[in-house]
């Protein structure tokens, strides 16, 4: 059965996907590879932002009320994730290298850790607060990662 | 469960740096002592050097970074908030450090009074760790392997801890106790015990995060940490009975477990995603392949005794799987750490206005890749001075004062650019 959990775990490990794509482009010095790649992880990554920040978070917090709980930890994280997808893509249209795999690596850690809350805490609860609503914000999620 | 979720209770960074700043240093007093005393360090497990530098690389290296990670991730990993990290940390530094120096003093000049002050002093600061680390651990349910594996390797903490305790007073007080039998119990409790079930338990968590594997798989993750700490447990009653066919069952039985863990590591590692071999990556392929040789032969000893009363076979057991197989571990999680932790809080001073640093400018990799030849050269000529004691002890003892030096240097760089880097975000900020 597809749940909350089970559907953004899935769209993690494919932007972990293409976010591998791109740092092997990179490894093996094709810039223009590596360009195209991240490219395609980054809107995968935005696209996941904003299905949570538009649909999962207002629909958990409606539900239970906590809007200053762990929905907000995460928005933060999102930006500080943003600001190193956009320090990432700078960095290759410089083509510096070294800058990139810098950044990336942070933003590999970041993401992981920011995923690891997610999928062991956040989603559960969603899964569990929204039965009602599941099929509903399954569908809208679906979408909301399709779209882009 | 909001505070797991934050980063926002994550410790200062004074408060784990402390340990991984000092850490290097005791491994470099080790290879000191291997330079002054050169080959006689060799020649048997229980001289009073040897154990100096055993506990120097254990205690004053192993446990100092594992005390300050936990510090650290107890928080993030498991959702346990310490109270008062810093305070915590301020009084298990000084215990740690000044501890340790005192224990290998003690063995080394052969002082029963400074034996005694250190395990004294070693015992009060792992207490207050215990305590303090207990309390937010245990009061936190098992929902992962990664917790329960914690909570087990504090077991393990307190049990290597305590009989190390023990230990020193006899040996300080002359106590009729089977000495080389509790001491091979002690070692068994510190390594597979403590550091193997911390191990395991942070491996399911950071393998596949530095290096994008698929994750451990849920059942041998939940029962690796159970089975060390039963066959640890299976030992111990061994060694009250006098059994030492039990206490063999019971070796071959942890270095069995701790293959399969090995093993699959390395095969999950084959399947990282990540086509870069940063440094991190290379240490934990040492790490692996070491304790593979290292377990094999602690199952060769315990199927053939007789093997393992070759001249060296100790020591050279010792050196591969300490030097070459949980060191290497640990440095190559601090080349991850220290660098994302230095981003983290300058990320958090810049307050979103400043960018942070990326990690490769605080910590380049080309530092943590020459550091780590410098280490596989350690490794290799500690394990050949076993055999060519005469010539290759104190080149040995160099080379690891060398590879030692150099983590300790690559660490002050990072922690010295993290502080520039801090004090211009201050000054712009205040601009």
């Amino acid at each position: 059965m597809t749940t909350i959990r089970s559907l953004m775990t899935d769209d993690h490990r494919h932007c972990d996907d293409l976010f591998a794509v791109a740092e092997e482009a990179m490894a093996e010095n094709k810039i223009s590879t590596a360009a195209a790649a991240f490219a395609c992880f980054r809107q995968a990554m935005l696209a996941h932002f904003a299905a949570e920040e538009k649909t999962l978070f207002p629909t958990f917090e409606a539900k239970t009320g906590m809007s200053m709980g762990p929905t907000q930890v995460m928005r933060l994280e999102h930006t500080q994730m943003r600001t190193l997808l956009d320090d990432a893509a700078a960095a290759l249209a410089a083509g510096n290298a070294d800058d990139y795999l810098g950044v990336a690596e942070t933003l590999v850690i970041m993401m992981q850790q920011h995923n690891m809350k997610e999928e062991n805490i956040l989603y559960p609860m969603c899964d569990q607060h929204l039965p009602g609503e599941l099929p509903a914000v399954l569908e809208r999620l679906n979408s909301d990662l399709a779209l882009v | 469960m909001q505070a797991l979720l934050s980063f926002e209770n994550a410790p200062p960074f004074a408060a784990p740096l402390r340990f991984f700043i000092t850490a290097p240093l005791f491994a470099l007093l080790a290879g000191l002592l291997l330079l002054i005393d050169g080959p006689d360090l060799f020649a048997s497990r229980w001289l009073p050097a040897t154990l100096a530098a055993t506990h120097l690389m254990t205690v004053g290296f192993m446990l100092q970074v594992m005390l300050g990670a936990l510090i650290q991730i107890l928080p993030v990993v498991a959702g346990a908030n310490l109270a008062q990290p810093l305070r915590v940390a301020a009084v298990v530094h000084p215990c740690l450090s000044g501890g340790v120096l005192l224990l290998a003093a003690g063995f080394y000049f052969g002082q029963p009074l400074l034996l005694e002050s250190g395990a004294g002093l070693l015992g009060l600061g792992v207490l207050v760790f215990l305590i303090v680390g207990g309390r937010a651990l245990f009061a936190v349910p098992s929902t992962s392997p990664t917790i329960r594996g914690l909570k087990l390797a504090f077991f393990g903490l307190l049990t290597v801890a305590g009989l190390g305790v023990v230990l020193a007073l006899a040996m300080a007080r002359g106590w009729a106790l089977p000495l080389p039998e509790l001491t091979d119990l002690h070692a068994g409790l510190g390594l597979a015990g403590w550091a193997g079930v911390l191990l395991a338990a942070v491996a399911y968590v950071v393998v596949p995060m530095f290096q994008l594997t698929p994750g451990y798989p849920a059942r041998p993750g939940w029962l690796f940490p159970l089975l060390i700490i039963g066959l640890l447990l299976l030992w111990s009653l061994a060694v009250l009975l006098a059994m030492p066919l039990l206490v063999r069952v019971a070796q071959a039985g942890l270095a069995l477990a701790g293959l399969a863990f090995a093993g699959l590591t390395l095969r999950l590692q084959g399947r990282r995603r990540r086509a870069r071999a940063d440094a991190t990556y290379r240490y934990w392929q040492l790490g692996l392949v070491a304790s593979i040789f290292a377990l094999c032969m602690l199952l060769t000893a315990a199927l053939a005794p007789k093997l393992a009363e070759l001249p060296g076979w100790p020591l050279f057991f010792g050196i591969l799987l300490i030097a070459g197989g949980f060191l290497p571990f640990i440095i190559g999680m601090l080349y991850k750490i220290v660098p994302f932790l230095a981003w983290l809080h300058l990320q958090n001073q810049g307050q979103g206005k400043l960018p942070a640093p990326n990690m490769s400018r605080i910590l380049p990799d080309l530092a943590m890749q020459r550091q780590m030849k410098a280490w596989l050269l350690a490794v290799v000529l500690l394990l050949a001075a076993v055999v060519f004691p005469d010539w290759l002890a104190r080149p040995a003892g160099l080379a690891l004062m060398l590879a030692s030096g150099g983590l300790a240097f690559n660490l002050l760089a990072a922690l010295r650019r993290y502080r520039q880097h801090g004090a211009v975000i201050r000054e712009k900020l205040a601009a």
